[in-house]
């Protein structure tokens, strides 16, 4: 009998070899998550539509990255389009990853995009920034805001805040009412990615950049830098224990379930807090534009973007669904579907400013308009994690902020080579 | 144990069958081997070639620049990188702290349940299920426990009066927290192993050794772990090849911090090969580690007398 | 003192001992079972109850919402018959060649010292770190145009498991008393027929011990799965949590539910094969 079950075995075993992939006319890449849900719907539509096969791949978030970069570096045409968080731009075009698109557009009789898309939206399509050929299209449009409960905030004294000192102020108060349970402020501490991404909103509205505006030179141990981090300490001060190690779904759990009163997070948690099913707070959380420092605030851009990859064999094919997927139409059913658009109109579409769910656009496409993007660097995953590694260290209190910019700066100097 | 008396120089008189089948059962000892190799070759041989070429080469992301070679280049490296020596020590306290504690309380375990419960089977098993779970789900799961507003361990920190912990985001706490979720999944790994050990015991020393009125702590010492040591060493060699590779955990619960304090090998040489798309560096760390680990195992496989 | 007392104070001593065994071994069950019982509980709760403070221990409000959404919403389903083709196939040609190269190691002789080597080699191909290995892997599978199988996936996690399997296999037989196989070959019987007859049906405990450790390793199996599998058509049940972790939210019900049912096929097959795996392991125990 064993013998019998011995054999059977090895001959299942060599059945399941047998078995092949298909390939599509067109093949994306897309994040799992609401982006790659919305584009991957578009998709099924337009397959319906023009008799197309269309094939999304949906990776993890955190691994899209990884399967975009593995096609390109082995030229593998198995991806015909990804769709890009935009600080990956600078890296897969300058490694020679994405097409250009001006050829495309001339072959269309276009010049380029049209001009109903947000510049900002624009700007991080071209590489370099805003100056280059257009190597993507922008899809998903996002930009950070800042949430508060509008009510706790005026019990603390702070009716709108406009500046990161009222955030400051109020926070402080709340976290001190709060015995340990309740806090004024929560940001995403958690190093790498996380914590940068909420340290630069505030590093900017003090005047501080990574770099000078000619990229000869790391301005992060400025004077700048050093009110901006300043501040930064301070807001760490009355956030809860722990926020070493959150990330956006923490900092949104957070105001959603109605223990910290503000932070920093994207649009996207403007579904989730007006949810009842998954929100103590429904209709009680404000946003508005990043507060200021000593410069106005700006928030940071984070674009879902689609570039066509080098090494696909069906390019025109590519081009024609961008396009049509990122038209005034497409975008407006991608808004329904709970993507913010890229779009001004339909950021201005009574049909969904009306809704409650659509109440943030006004507010979001300011923020886009504010917002500044992520260095452009191709070598910005190595940046973002060295500076992830100094702010987690002060944020953590193993060093002071001071030597936190020192090592930082250094750091930065080493990878890019600016010295 | 029993060497193989016949080595093989055994065979049938005249086996039945036409000439395939006596040459397949001449060359016996080759084919049933063979597959295995070929396998294993043919999985890693390119592989492994890869890798060692890549290590000595600068390799660029973009695929139209060729490998410029920088020969130990990388392995020169890997001397002065600040960020390899931090994730070496955190991946060598994280695997000697997880393996010892998963060995003591597997051992611990598996001796209480040999002598107290031997009948209750399925409790054996309710004990291994952590090891059941995807890794990544269990990842999650701490995650959630370790929550220091919403979490449950906080929770009963705070209804027991203690101070409440960030755990996973506190710098000294990190890694702890870490090493307990790893201690969770894995630890029935080592139970199971020493129970099955246990339970092969041969009887007679230790009904001569009770006559003689051995204590049971004595018995354990001088009886049960020397029958143990294989078994012992064996589940040892297993975990800390698959300690040296954590992954998910890190990934999940802390990304490498508070401060690097959680920032162990593989979660570095992930960095260094997709993030900052440096895969010839990576190789080099790569290889690194798997030197280490070939003259670690070599050894304990001496010391252990395993190796045959 | 009487023997009486004396024996009275052992029995009371063995009364306390025990109790704290029982207790020892109750506060394990608890610490394993806890967390276990965290998923299954969450997996039932509308999310915003899985973050209430303090904690709700039992679902108040129950809902089979997560549910829904993972295996009628989302492909789940799939990814677990993918996980579990893979697995099974993984865990067959694994089982069956590491079976039949434990077997040569443990009773063959080969010239020089290739009995010593050859194990040392099989055992270090599973000590080379999985991350680097991912890139030469992507260019193997995608130069024989196997990325997105299920084959592919079979064949790398075989890399992994038959070396585990023919050491496991190799120590157990290594433990056989070689004469019945001796009595077979001298009853007329051929080499290769004492192994099927007589060793194999011996081995049978050993091979369900194997075959669970290879199951659980190639079930849950993360890192190569993400890099070899794109569509539903191969993605496998980690890949699919994994997915649940987004940019912006992290789907808590949804990979509770997920978490939960994954591990229920292997608990069942557990349960099923408890007697064999602990007399097993015994038996071959992972002895050198």
């Amino acid at each position: 009998m064993v013998r019998k079950l011995f054999l059977t075995l090895a001959a299942a075993a060599s059945v399941l070899a047998i078995s092949g992939a298909a390939w599509a006319d067109i093949t994306i890449l897309v994040p799992s998550g609401s982006e790659g849900d919305g584009l991957r719907a578009a998709a099924a539509d337009y397959a319906k539509m023009k008799g197309t096969k269309v094939e999304t791949v949906q990776a993890p978030y955190a691994n899209v990255f990884e399967q975009g970069a593995n096609a390109g570096a082995t030229k593998s045409g198995i991806f015909d389009i990804v769709l890009m968080d935009d600080p990956w731009i600078p890296f897969f075009a300058e490694n020679g990853h994405l097409e250009d698109l001006t050829p495309f557009f001339k072959n269309a009789g276009l010049e380029g995009p049209d001009n109903d898309f947000l510049s900002k939206s624009l700007a991080i399509c071209r590489n370099p920034y805003n100056s280059g050929p257009y190597v993507c299209l922008p899809y998903v449009g996002n930009a950070q805001m800042f949430f508060y409960d509008a009510s706790k905030y005026k019990e603390a004294g702070v009716d709108a805040p406009k500046t990161w000192d009222d955030v400051l102020k109020a926070s402080k108060t709340l976290t001190e009412g709060g015995g340990g349970r309740y806090f004024g402020y929560v940001f995403r501490g958690g190093q790498g990615n996380p914590v940068v991404a909420d340290f630069m909103p505030i590093f900017w509205s003090y005047g501080a950049d990574l770099f000078n505006a000619d990229r000869t030179k790391v301005t992060i141990d400025t004077p700048e830098g050093a009110a901006a981090m300043k501040m930064f300490m301070a807001l760490r001060d009355v956030s809860p224990k722990g926020v070493e190690s959150y990330n956006a779904n923490e900092v949104g759990t957070a105001l959603a379930a109605g223990t910290s009163a503000s932070s920093i997070n994207w649009p996207n948690w403007v579904a989730t807090f007006e949810d009842p099913s998954q929100s103590k707070m429904v209709g009680k959380i404000s946003y508005g534009p990043i507060p200021a420092g000593t410069k106005p605030g700006s928030s940071e851009i984070g674009h879902w973007t689609m570039g066509i990859m080098s090494a696909s064999k069906n390019k025109q094919e590519a081009f024609d669904f961008m396009l049509w997927a990122t038209s005034p139409e497409q975008i407006k059913i991608s808004a329904e579907r709970g993507n913010p658009p890229v779009r001004a109109s339909v950021f201005t579409d009574p049909e969904l400013t009306k809704q409650e769910k659509f109440r943030h656009y006004p507010v979001l496409m300011e923020a886009i308009q504010a917002s500044t993007p992520r260095p452009r660097h191709p070598k910005w995953p190595e940046i973002e994690n060295a500076f992830g590694i100094e702010l987690s260290k002060a944020v953590a209190g193993t060093i002071t902020p001071e030597e936190a910019l020192k090592n930082a700066q250094a750091a930065v100097e080493q990878i890019t080579g600016l010295k | 144990m029993l060497k193989s008396a016949n080595d093989g120089t055994l065979t049938a008189q005249s086996p039945p069958g036409g000439p395939l089948e006596r040459w397949a059962e001449r060359h016996l000892r080759y084919l049933m081997l063979a597959p295995t190799v070929l396998i294993l070759l043919a999985l890693t041989i390119f592989p492994s070639v890869y890798m060692f070429y890549a290590a000595v080469h600068k390799i660029s992301p973009n695929p139209d620049l060729a490998w410029e070679f920088v020969g130990p280049g990388n392995f020169a490296r890997l001397l002065s990188d600040a960020q390899f020596h931090v994730a070496l020590r955190n991946t060598v306290v994280f695997t000697v702290v997880a393996v010892a504690v998963e060995f003591l309380l597997g051992l611990g375990l598996a001796l209480l349940l040999d002598k107290f419960i031997r009948r209750l089977t399925f409790l054996k098993t309710v004990l291994m299920i952590p090891m059941m779970l995807p890794p990544i789900a269990v990842a999650i799961t701490w995650k959630l426990i370790y929550e220091p507003q919403f979490g449950v361990l906080n929770e009963i920190m705070y209804r027991l009066g203690l101070p409440l912990q960030a755990w996973a985001g506190d710098v000294n706490l990190a890694m702890f927290s870490i090493i307990v979720a790893d201690v969770w999944q894995w630890t029935p790994f080592i139970f199971l192993l020493m129970l099955a050990g246990l339970a092969s015991l041969p009887v007679e020393p230790y009904e001569a050794a009770a006559l003689d009125g051995a204590s049971s702590w004595r018995q354990f010492w001088d009886l049960t772990l020397p029958f143990l040591k294989p078994v012992i060493a064996i589940a040892l060699l297993l975990r800390v090849m698959d300690a040296l590779r954590l992954f998910d955990l890190v990934f999940i619960l802390t990304g490498g911090g508070p401060a690097d304090r959680t920032k162990v090998l593989s979660l570095y040489i992930y960095q260094v090969a997709y993030r900052f798309a440096d895969p010839g560096y990576a190789a080099a760390i790569s290889l690194f580690v798997l030197f280490v680990t070939i003259i670690l195992s070599t050894w304990f496989m001496k010391r252990m007398r395993l190796a045959d | 003192m009487t023997t009486r007392t004396l024996h009275r104070r052992s029995r009371t001593r063995e009364v306390i001992t025990r109790l704290a065994a029982y207790l020892a071994i109750l506060v394990a069950l608890i610490l394993t079972l806890f967390p276990i019982y965290w998923i299954a509980a969450n997996s039932f709760k509308f999310d915003i109850d899985i973050f209430a403070v303090p904690p709700e221990w039992l679902p108040r409000n129950p809902t089979l919402k997560h549910y829904d959404e993972a295996f009628i919403q989302r492909p789940f389903l799939r990814y677990a018959l993918n996980s579990f083709l893979v697995a099974v196939g993984t865990t067959t040609v694994s089982v069956v060649f590491g079976t039949m190269a434990g077997y040569a190691l443990a009773r063959f002789n080969y010239p020089w010292q290739w009995r010593k080597q050859i194990s040392f080699w099989i055992l270090s191909t599973r000590m080379m770190p999985p991350i680097v290995s991912i890139i030469p892997l992507y260019l193997f599978f995608n130069y024989f145009d196997m990325l997105n199988t299920k084959s592919a996936l079979v064949i790398a996690y075989t890399a992994f498991n038959l070396p585990f399997a023919t050491w496991m296999m190799k120590s157990y037989f290594q433990d056989l008393p070689v004469e019945l196989e001796e009595a077979a070959v001298v009853d007329g019987d051929t080499r290769w027929g004492a192994f099927l007859h007589v060793a194999l049906p011996l081995a049978r405990p050993g091979l369900a011990a194997t075959a669970i450790f290879c199951l659980i390793i190639s079930w849950n199996e993360f890192l190569l799965s993400l890099i070899i599998t794109l569509t539903e058509q191969s993605q496998t049940l980690p890949i699919g949590i994994a997915g649940r972790v987004t940019q912006y939210n992290t789907y808590w019900g949804e990979i509770s539910a997920a978490g939960f049912m994954a591990c229920v096929p292997i608990v069942i097959f557990a349960f099923i094969v408890q007697k064999h795996l602990v007399r097993g392991l015994s038996l071959g125990a992972v002895k050198g």
